[in-house]
């Protein structure tokens, strides 16, 4: 191994120290009794155990929270994809009377930040009826996810050869066929970006959650950032540290899952090929 | 198979054309509409099975005239016939032709035979003539064993062999080809020419070839339509379009190197350059004024002077050696503008020599003030 080398490596490992060391901590905490915790910090599970989880699972009603994020989440992040990647195709590639007016109009939607209008939000969600609801939830998450994720994938579909759209319709496709079964499978690492984004956004977000599921009989309704928040205020007089890891363990896993699973399309070019 | 007829076909682009405003001066318009005029008046016949090709320089409507027939660009006026319909309003889909487009246009998601068979499917074709019509396809091409391959598996050559399988399993009426070869290496594009003339050959198919290649164009056209400017300038066999060019464009355009081009002043039944004077043939007789006199470069000849021919003195410039052949690039004297001289590989001269060169009158092709052909080398048609 030459000194070069060797050094990037060194580099590498020290990067993997600093970002993987505490979570890797993080993890064996969450396998420790409350008191071993406090005994023995840093060691490795004397006792390997699963209560922690167990506690925040039924005390944290973790499980209800956990179903309604995945819901929440999975449901959102397929609207998403689906309602934008065929308004951004049609942005991308048609000319159109207004196009540039309605794209200005989705970027509008990048420039509010969503704090700014919770309170609005609040009341317009109440006057619907759909406060203390996943589906009301759902509309704001969509709402908000929908502008980046057409910003995005506009681009994505200008990077693509408008020869191959003429080929499919050559080939007797009309415009929807030529889209969902060309242009859209080759748009493939956007859509993963778009996913990624959509998820981590709609996972871990707490505010509009908060304000919009704060009320009597939201139990049901909450998701995993409320629970977790939840679990501190349970245990507000003692701090059950072995309780919120695990807790933010459960949070943390369908991240790093749908991360590495959609990492392939992510990295991938899939119009190698397609010319020259 | 069927024949494809252009009658007064134009194209014309709506733009916006800027105008000048300093950047704070976001009141005053940014710019105003304007047209670009791509194809003006386009007609031309094709007959059933002809392999006819559309060359000339970049922007000069060639491509834009293919998206028409293919249906991918409206024609803005005239009418264009498949067939015995015509076509103007009718979907790219309904046209029954297939086209090669310059990039390939692989799905690159799909293997080799899905590419293949992609149209098929969506035409509803029962699975087994698909199947059948792929084979046979892959076979005529040589591209059987690449079938199970994606795109990005196959190298240059194997993806154009694609390309064209893609087209050949629909057995259209018509295949457009834009630009199909220009990706290759210069050795691949020799040998897929020979291909592309076998397989016209074979399936007798009506075929559109666009190119901006003249070497391309000579060697696969039955015909070939020059266009400049939007306007179509000659459409005649290869060898017509050598010997008999109708202006001083497509003189210039057909033949590597070009012809050169020499201007004189016509007077009395002669022509006067700066270097000699010339007894114009019976035909440029009438001709007064400016005109432009154009010698192939192997007509510039070199050595003792016969009788009844001009001479033209030179020097040497550039010395271009290509192995069974010698381009000299000369300088005519007194200013009188630059030349290219064909010669054998056994010519040989060093930059800086004087050169005496000499030409035959009935070498030189006579153009008028117009730039259009009056009359041709050795005496022969009369450009209309």
């Amino acid at each position: 191994m030459r000194p070069r080398q060797a050094l990037t490596y060194a580099f590498l490992l020290l990067y993997l120290a600093i970002t993987g060391g505490p979570f890797l901590w993080l993890a064996l905490t969450s396998l420790k009794p409350s008191r071993e915790i406090f005994l023995n910090p840093f060691g490795l599970p004397e006792s390997p155990t699963l209560v922690n989880y167990q506690t925040a699972w039924e005390v944290g009603h973790f499980g209800i929270y956990f179903k309604n994020s995945f819901l929440l989440t999975v449901l959102t992040v397929l609207a998403t994809l689906l309602l934008s990647a065929p308004a951004a195709y049609a942005l991308a590639k048609f000319c159109f009377r207004g196009g540039t007016a309605v794209s200005f109009f989705f970027l509008s939607g990048l420039m509010i930040p969503i704090q700014l209008a919770v309170v609005p939000l609040f009341f317009q969600m109440k006057w619907l009826g759909l406060l203390n609801s996943r589906s009301g939830l759902f509309l704001v998450y969509l709402a908000t996810s929908l502008p980046f994720a057409i910003f995005l994938l506009v681009g994505f579909f200008k990077g693509l050869p408008d020869s191959l759209r003429e080929a499919a319709i050559l080939d007797g496709a009309n415009e929807w066929q030529a889209f969902w079964k060309v242009l859209f499978p080759l748009a493939r690492p956007g859509l993963a970006t778009v996913a990624i984004i959509t998820f981590l956004g709609v996972w871990n977000e707490y505010l509009v959650a908060f304000t919009l599921l704060s009320g009597e009989g939201a139990e049901a309704v909450r998701t995993l950032p409320l629970g977790l928040a939840n679990l501190t205020l349970v245990s507000q007089f003692r701090t059950d540290f072995g309780s919120i890891f695990s807790g933010i363990l459960i949070v943390v896993i369908p991240t790093l899952v749908a991360y590495v699973s959609l990492e392939k399309s992510l990295t991938q070019g899939l119009t190698a090929g397609s010319g020259k | 198979m069927a024949g494809v007829i252009l009658s007064g076909v134009h194209k014309i682009y709506q733009g916006t054309e800027p105008l000048p405003r300093k950047w704070w001066e976001f009141w005053k318009p940014s710019g105003k509409p304007s047209e670009v005029h791509v194809v003006k008046g386009a007609d031309l016949e094709i007959k059933d099975g002809e392999f006819l090709v559309l060359v000339g320089p970049s922007g000069c409507g060639k491509s834009t005239t293919l998206r028409m027939v293919a249906g991918l660009e409206e024609v803005t006026d005239g009418e264009i016939r498949i067939g015995e319909k015509v076509v103007n309003d009718v979907s790219p889909k309904d046209r029954d032709i297939a086209m090669v487009f310059q990039s390939y246009a692989l799905y690159p998601h799909m293997t080799v035979a899905e590419n293949m068979s992609f149209g098929l499917k969506l035409r509803k074709y029962p699975v087994e003539d698909i199947e059948a019509r792929v084979k046979e396809a892959a076979a005529l091409l040589d591209i059987g064993h690449l079938l199970e391959r994606r795109p990005k598996e196959l190298s240059g050559g194997q993806r154009q062999r694609v390309a064209m399988g893609r087209a050949i399993v629909r057995r259209p009426q018509v295949f457009l080809m834009d630009e199909p070869l220009s990706n290759l290496d210069a050795k691949l594009r020799v040998q897929m020419r020979a291909e592309l003339q076998r397989l016209h050959h074979k399936l007798g198919v009506t075929t559109i070839y666009v190119t901006h290649d003249q070497t391309e164009a000579m060697t696969l056209g039955d015909r070939i339509v020059i266009m400049h400017q939007g306007h179509i300038q000659q459409c005649d066999s290869p060898l017509m379009l050598y010997e008999q060019p109708a202006n001083l464009f497509v003189a210039g355009f057909i033949g590597s190197p070009g012809m050169n081009f020499l201007e004189a002043d016509a007077k009395d039944g002669l022509a006067h350059h700066p270097l000699f004077t010339m007894e114009l043939p019976v035909k440029a007789r009438n001709l007064t004024g400016k005109i432009t006199l154009g010698i192939r470069p192997q007509h510039l000849l070199m050595g003792s002077l016969e009788e009844g021919e001009v001479k033209l003195p030179a020097t040497l410039e550039v010395v271009e050696p290509l192995g069974s052949e010698n381009f000299f690039f000369c300088k005519l004297d007194e200013g009188a503008g630059q030349v290219t001289v064909r010669t054998d590989a056994a010519t040989k001269r060093k930059v800086g020599d004087a050169i005496l060169l000499r030409i035959r009158p009935d070498h030189v092709h006579i153009f008028d003030s117009n730039g259009e052909a009056v009359c041709h080398a050795k005496g022969e048609a009369t450009a209309e």
